[in-house]
């Protein structure tokens, strides 16, 4: 299967997951075990980046949005890379544009985080 | 031509699992290449495919029906591309199985199927759904 999920993590910044290929009914399984890791880890803030997925799917969205309502339920963030505008219209067409804050570029969600977490 | 003959059928049968559901895609991908549509509404089509195909394998892991198949079938008309799926996943009336993350993605994937597809309807059939989805080539 076309799917690859690399984490990147360093100190004093939030963790980073590289998503590329198809997030899928059968791929996403293994971004929310991730996720669900990282957050076991104390993670507070996370960016994912879509900027090599091929495809992404509702279950995808589902993952996403369950990551950003744990984040935020301990007052932490989620926010996405997204240059694609494939990618990104399906955010656009579920609305779900309006719940994430996607960016173009690593460096621009990252700076983001910097700012939100002080 | 009269309006339902089928200039060509594409047909597919495979296993109502996860790791298929990326087959489907790329038979509909080919089959919705055929049509005059653009690049775009290609991906439109093979988005709802895929959402379509992935509810019926979440309803054949809740049922307990992961040994059933999934039939895709494609008519390419001039003016249409008509795509019936039908699984044997179960009935779909008991979610209460289905986790709150699970139902969001269901709906989502329902709503992205309403809004990339011209017609939708979903029915029951044979130990499981028929779920018929046309696109309309547009005028250019």
């Amino acid at each position: 299967m076309n799917f690859k999920m690399e984490t990147i993590t360093a100190e004093n910044k939030p963790p980073i997951i590289e998503l590329e290929g198809e997030v899928d009914v059968y791929t996403a399984p293994q971004l929310k075990q991730q996720m669900i890791g990282l957050l076991e880890q104390g993670a507070t803030a996370l960016v994912v980046d879509l900027t090599r997925v091929e495809y992404l799917d509702s279950t995808a969205l589902g993952v996403l949005i369950g990551g950003l309502k744990r984040l935020r339920e301990r007052d932490g963030d989620m926010v996405l890379v997204c240059p694609s505008p494939r990618i990104r219209r399906v955010f656009e067409i579920t609305g779900l544009d309006k719940i994430f804050d996607i960016y173009n570029a690593q460096s621009d969600a990252m700076e983001s985080m910097g700012k939100e977490t002080g | 031509m009269a309006e339902n003959e089928c200039a060509a059928c594409v047909e597919l049968k495979f296993p109502c699992r996860p790791e298929y559901v990326g087959v489907a895609r790329l038979a509909i991908l080919g089959v919705a290449s055929r049509m005059k549509f653009s690049y775009d509404e290609v991906e439109d089509v093979r988005l709802a495919v895929g959402e379509a195909c992935t509810t019926s394998v979440e309803w054949a892991e809740r049922n307990g029906k992961t040994d059933s198949q999934i039939i895709l079938r494609s008519e390419i008309g001039q003016e249409k591309l008509v795509v019936d799926i039908f699984d044997q996943a179960g009935d779909r009336a008991d979610d209460s199985r289905a986790g709150e993350s699970e139902q969001e993605s269901e709906n989502l994937g329902a709503l992205l199927i309403t809004l990339l597809v011209d017609e939708v309807t979903v029915s029951p059939h044979d130990g499981g759904t028929h779920v018929r989805m046309v696109k309309y080539a547009r005028q250019r």
